[in-house]
Parts: structure tokens; sequence; C-alpha cells
């Protein structure tokens, strides 16, 4: 066993993945993990649509300070928790973990599938099942509790679909179990010989991360909606406080949740970053060990800083100083990654394609989302702050302009391994630069609507914060026609693109290693691997109009020690 | 087609991964079940003894014949795994114990619940029933759940088809099994010290 794989790298195999076999049946039970990736993605990227549209509708409303006649004050709140709510639980949840995740994460680790096929079908199915709950929430009379969905309002007063949308996130909520600990057993089992966890791409230590979250909080999700169903049914539950019960016990418990679920959201973002700023200035990762264990020391903080969220509950004072210290501390991980990341751009051969402009982005706009929720950790200053638009802004710069933009990004990094075409670069670079400038125009403008005391959730509003509700929705259409773009040369491409090279982007890790698509089976036998960030053994080939990798001076270079 | 349902090639591989795998999910329910005893705790010390109406009763005796039978279901369902280990054809019955005491099990739990409902203990009055229906009633649906893997793994048991080189069926029965055990005592004790003034 000398090469990599004992089919040539040049030759494709005979079939891919997605012509191994056919028929609508093919798909509906596969158990192969590409084809659930892609289910997942298209699944999720519809989602995105239909949120997406909620939050045009919501910035369009805000054009006028008054009531406007196409949309009441009851469809307004219904069109932005609809919007929270899908963006949250059908769209960022699952949309690198289980669309990129499903996809990449068994081919990066050189293993025909993940640990266990038949849940991972499952979990997809339950996602749909999910979905499914949302639209029967939306027949049933939409929900308006906000996508946190607080007591009394929830167990009282709320709109009549808020019981099946509940049922629908506890659904969802099992989706995301389920693939987060299949996710974690495939990494300590199906890790290939010489894979050793330093030298495991820092995308799967990323997803790694990810999945301890989903595993440990989630659960707590679950039986939070569950126990709120109960108390709406039967007028009387544990969060009920006519009754000795707590309502910030629900605050406690969902933000026990929701706050590590900012970490499922954004770590998976982060590892794409890592691949992407390597792969894309063609230089070794910087700090290898320091991103890695960072993701890690994200995930064991999510779970002590939940508090912060309820500064303005009623908290104790003592709490609320704890709280607010740890919260801090996750600006020192969440530092290091990014220092890591300009360091490995400093002096790489940096290609400004596509995927990279997206990396890019992510450290632009995941530094203005971090360093925002400093005056937020604040208590003083959080006071002032909690529940107008700073918070709106500094949480869609974390989720939309770092989780989102990461997943965009890791999409166009993958797109010609996932498809075997290639997506219009020309495109690819205005989509990238309109969701940029938008985004900001949008998200920076609430940031000023915020600090003035803008609330949060307003139908009407003062006509002093006009300008700059006519700057945040300009910018929103701005992006919105970035992303209809984004929409049109992708699915474009696959039609008429180009054929996609195995390695296009001079990639090491093993994923560039099998053909654009790859075969069924991904690899004919176990790879041996490198140093994934280890690029001095790859060369552009002339023939292939992509890159190769010379795996046996690649292998030898990992282990004369000079990756780490 | 037939597709390959594990990326194992090796079966003591595709059974350590599965043990894993079952772990992190009795993790989960760890998760869960911890957090709902916690509601329950904080509900329960916030009110004092205000918690429990003046007229409530104590939970019913018969809760500790269900603790006997679900006690000893557990050893049936660790002897059902050491005949599956051995191939010794008992398995059948041993996993067909199992799920009789688990009947036995449920039956008590309902009885339990009719002889606090026939003394106007409801889930609608206050947070003493509340409590007492949904940890009760969380823990049994657990019960329930675990019933069709259990039935299935029976099955197949009485058909002996459990050996020295597959029997893991029958230990992700027991350790889900075993857990829920557990999970039981834990929740009686915290409902019964709940119920004293």
């Amino acid at each position: 066993m000398t090469t990599l794989d004992a089919r040539p790298i040049s030759t494709p195999a005979p079939d891919n993945y997605l012509t191994h076999t056919r028929g609508l049946m093919s798909w509906v039970f596969t158990l192969d993990h590409k084809r659930i990736g892609v289910m997942y993605l298209f699944a999720v990227l519809s989602s995105f649509f239909v949120g997406g549209v909620m939050a045009l509708l919501v910035r369009t409303k805000l054009l006028f300070p008054g009531e406007v006649s196409w949309m009441t004050a009851d469809q307004y709140n219904k069109a932005f928790t609809l919007h929270g709510a899908i963006m949250v639980f059908l769209v960022i949840i699952p949309s690198v973990p289980a669309a990129l995740g499903n996809f990449i994460m068994p081919i990066m680790l050189g293993a025909k599938d993940v640990a266990f096929p038949r849940l991972n079908l499952f979990s997809f199915y339950l996602w749909v099942l999910g979905a499914i709950c949302a639209v029967w929430s939306l027949l049933a009379g939409g929900f308006d509790t906000g996508w946190t969905f607080y007591t009394p309002y929830s167990t009282q007063f709320s709109a009549g679909g808020t019981i099946p949308v509940l049922v629908g996130v506890f659904i969802l909520g099992f989706s995301s179990i389920f693939t987060g600990l299949n996710f974690i057993v495939t990494i300590h089992k199906l890790r290939p010989p010489g894979m050793t966890w330093f030298r495991m791409p820092l995308f799967l230590w990323a997803i790694y991360a990810t999945a301890i979250i989903q595993v440990l909080a989630t659960p707590v999700l679950g039986i939070t909606v569950a126990l709120l169903v109960i108390e709406r049914s039967f007028n009387i539950g544990i969060f009920d406080p006519s009754m000795g019960g707590d309502p910030v016990l629900f605050q406690h418990f969902f933000w026990f949740y929701s706050h590590p679920a900012v970490y499922i959201m954004v770590l998976p973002g982060m590892g794409i970053i890592s691949d992407i700023i390597a792969v894309h200035s063609h230089r070794h990762i910087f700090g290898f060990r320091f991103i890695a264990f960072s993701s890690i020391a994200i995930a064991v903080f999510s779970f002590l800083v939940w508090g912060h969220h309820m500064f303005t509950s009623g908290q104790s004072p003592l709490m609320n100083v704890l709280f607010s210290a740890i919260t801090f501390s996750v600006a020192i991980p969440s530092a290091v990654k990014v220092f890591n990341w300009l360091a490995t751009l400093y002096k790489g051969s940096i290609s400004l394609n596509t995927p990279m402009l997206y990396g890019l982005s992510f450290i632009f706009l995941f530094t203005i989302g971090g360093l925002t929720g400093i005056p937020l950790a604040v208590i003083s200053t959080d006071i002032h702050l909690h529940d107008t638009y700073f918070v709106v802004a500094h949480f869609h710069y974390v989720m939309m302009g770092s989780a989102l933009i990461a997943m965009i990004g890791g999409l166009h990094h993958w797109w010609p391994k996932m498809f075997g075409v290639m997506y219009s670069e020309f495109w690819g670079r205005i989509g990238c630069a309109l969701v940029f400038v938008g985004f900001n125009i949008t998200f920076f403008s609430q940031f000023m609507l915020g600090s003035q005391g803008m609330p949060r959730r307003y139908y009407q509003y003062q006509p002093e914060f006009q300008i700059y509700h006519h700057i945040s929705t300009g910018g929103s259409y701005i992006m919105g026609l970035g992303f209809v773009i984004t929409a049109i040369y992708l699915i474009h491409s696959l039609f008429a693109g180009k054929k996609a090279p195995a390695n296009p982007w001079g990639g090491a890790s093993l994923e560039w290693q099998c053909s654009s698509p790859p075969p069924h089976d991904n690899f004919a036998t176990t790879p041996r691997v490198g140093d994934c960030y280890d690029f001095s053994a790859v060369r552009w080939d002339e023939k292939e109009q992509g890159y190769v990798v010379d795996t046996e001076a690649h292998i030898a270079s990992a282990n004369s020690g000079k990756g780490h | 087609m037939k597709q390959a349902d594990t990326p194992f090639d090796n079966p003591a591989a595709r059974f350590e991964a599965g043990r894993m795998g079952m772990w992190l999910f009795l993790l989960v329910l760890a998760m869960l079940f911890g957090a709902t005893i916690l509601g329950y705790l904080v509900v329960r010390l916030d009110n004092g003894d205000a918690f429990i109406p003046i007229d409530a009763p104590s939970p019913p005796p018969i809760l500790l014949a269900s603790t006997i039978a679900l006690m000893l279901s557990g050893f049936t369902m660790q002897r059902a795994v050491h005949a599956a280990r051995i191939g010794d054809p008992r398995q059948g019955a041993m996993m067909m114990a199992t799920l009789a005491l688990a009947a036995v099990f449920l039956a008590a739990q309902a009885l339990a619940w009719r002889e606090l409902y026939q003394q106007n203990v409801t889930v609608s009055d206050n947070l003493y029933g509340w409590t007492f229906y949904v940890l009760t009633g969380l823990h049994a649906a657990h019960v329930l759940g675990g019933l069709p893997p259990m039935i299935v793994t029976a099955w197949r048991a009485s058909h002996c088809a459990y050996n020295a080189s597959n029997y893991r069926g029958v230990t992700y029965c027991a350790m889900y099994w075993h857990f829920l055990d557990g999970v039981w005592l834990v929740l009686y004790a915290t409902l019964w010290f709940g119920s004293v003034r």
C-alpha cells in the first residue's frame, strides 16, 4: 500500500454518490451520509428562504413608525417570532453540523459513513417532523411569543399555535441531540490510523465541541418545552407564580440550553473558518492546539454564563456579578481564535476567492459581534441596553454575521466537492460583497437605535428613530439581493457549471483527495493521513486543472515533525 | 439494494461504538431527568410546607410494590445478558420475565395514579398533584418507550439469537433498563421526602 487510495486520484471512480443508485426511494431511504447531508442542506436552505422573507416583511413594516394597513400589530408579532424560531431551530442549529458536517466529516476522517447511519437518517426525519409542526402551528393560529417562549405570556395569553410549535421545538431538539451523539462516537471511533487528535482538522474539533453541547444542553430544552406544554394544557405548572411556581425558573432552564445553543451555532462556523483561512492562504494554520483547545474551552464556558440573559429578571446581585465575570472570560478563547487566524493570514499566499471573502467577512463581523457583547456583559450598561436594538444587532452579528456567513463560506468551499461543479467566481464575489455591505448597513444602524433606547420587538416607534430604521431596511434589501444572486449562480452551476477537479483550492485534508463528487464509499481503502495543514506537498497540476497532493512526501513531512 | 448499515468492518468495533452511543444517550436522559428533579426541588423548597395541601395524602404505598417489581426486572434483565453472552437458551425466558415485570410495574403505577385521583389529587389543582403526576408520568413514559425495542429483543432471544459473538441488542436494553431502575429510585426518594412536612 503505497498510495493514499487504491484508485489513482486522477481517475474518478466508476460512479459517484449522486449516480450510485437512482430513483426517489434511493434518496428517501438512503443511509449514505452524503445524501442525508444534501437533503439537510436543501431543507435548511429552504427554511432560510422562508425565515428571510419574514425578516424582510418585518424590516419593511419598520419603514413606518405608525400602524400600516397591510400588517397589524398581531401579524407583526407573529412575523418576527416566526423569523426567530425558524432561523434558530430550523436553520442555524442544523446548518453546519447536520448539513455540511454530515457531508464532510466522515470524508475528512477517511471513514465510509458516520457511526450510526440509521440514526442519522432518523435525525433527518425528526427534523422534517419538527418543521411540519411549525407549519401546523401556523394553521392553528400562529405563535407570537418571540422565539424565547417566556412565561407567563406563553402559557396563558399567546396565540393558538403555541403548543404545536413547542412540540416542534421538542422534536427538533432530539434531532439535534441524535446528530451530536452520532458525531461524538464517529470522531472517537472512526479516525483512521495516524490521525491523532492533534492531526484532526480543526473543523472536526469544532464539530466535536459542538456535539458535546448538543448532547448535554439540548435535553434541558426538551424537558422545559414539555413542561410548558403540560402547563399550558392544564393551566398550572412549576412556572406559574399564582400557585407557587417560579417564572424565572423557566428563564433559567431556557437559557441553560439557549446560551450554549449560541455556541452550537457559532462553534462549527469557527471550525469552517479555521479550514478556509488555512487552505486559501496556503499556509499552515497558526497555533493549531490553541484553536483546538479554545473550541473546548468555549464549550465549557458556554454552560456557565446563561445568567447574563437575566440581569434584569431579579437574579441576586451576587449571581449577576458571577455571571458577568464568567461572561467576560469567554472573550479569551474567542480572541485566541481570532488572533490565530490573523497570524495564519500573515505572510500567507492569500487567494481572494469567494470562500476566502466569506472567511475574511467572518473575522470582521465576529470581532464586532464579540466586542459588542462586552457592554452587554457589564451589568450597569446592560440595564440600559437590555431588550433594545443593541442586543438585536449584537446577536445578529454573531448568529448571522458569524455563524451563517461561515456556513455560506463553507458551502462555497465544499460546493465543488459536494456537487462536482464550479460556480461562477465573478458572481460569487459580487454576492459576497452585497451580503457583507448589506449586512453592515442593516445591523450597524441598529447599534445606533439600541444605544439611543429603541426597544426591540416594538410595532410602533418614535419618529426620531425613523432615519435609522430606513437605513437598516435599505441594508436588508441589499443583503436580500446578495442572497438571491447567490442562490441563482449556485443553482445555475448545478446545470452549467464547469466540472470541478478533486482539489480546486489546494487543501491537504482527506476530503480533497477523493474525487468530486465523492464515490459512494468515499475511499476504497482506509487512507493514511499526514498533517492536514501542511501544504508543502501540494502542487498545482496543469493537466488536472486542480491541485494534487504528493501523498508520500506529505506523510513523510508530517512524520519528520515539520508540521507542528 | 441492501445498503451497509454500519461503517465498521469489525463486529467488536461496532459493539464498542454502540455502547459508547448508548452511554451518551443515557447522559442525555440523565440531563433530562436531572433538570426535572431540580425544577421540582426549586418549587418544593421555595414554598416550604405550604407546598403540601392540608388534606393531601402521601404517595400511595403501592409504589413500594412497583419499586420491587422494577428492581426484580433489573435482576432478570441482567440474567438475560448473562445467558445471551454464553448462548444459553434461557435468554428468551429471562427477557420475557423482564417484560412481565415491566408490565407489573406499569400496572402498579397506574393503580397509584388511580388511588390518588380518587382522593381528589388532580393534575390541575395544586403543584403537589401536578409534580407527582408529571414526574412519575415522565418516568413511566420512558419505561413505555423502552418496551418496543425490548419486545423485539425478547422475540430474538426466544429464538436464541444471541451468543458470545453477538449480544449487542440485549446489552443495549440492559443499559437502558438499569438506568431507568436507578432513576426510579432517585425519583421515588425525592417524591417521598418531598411529601414530608
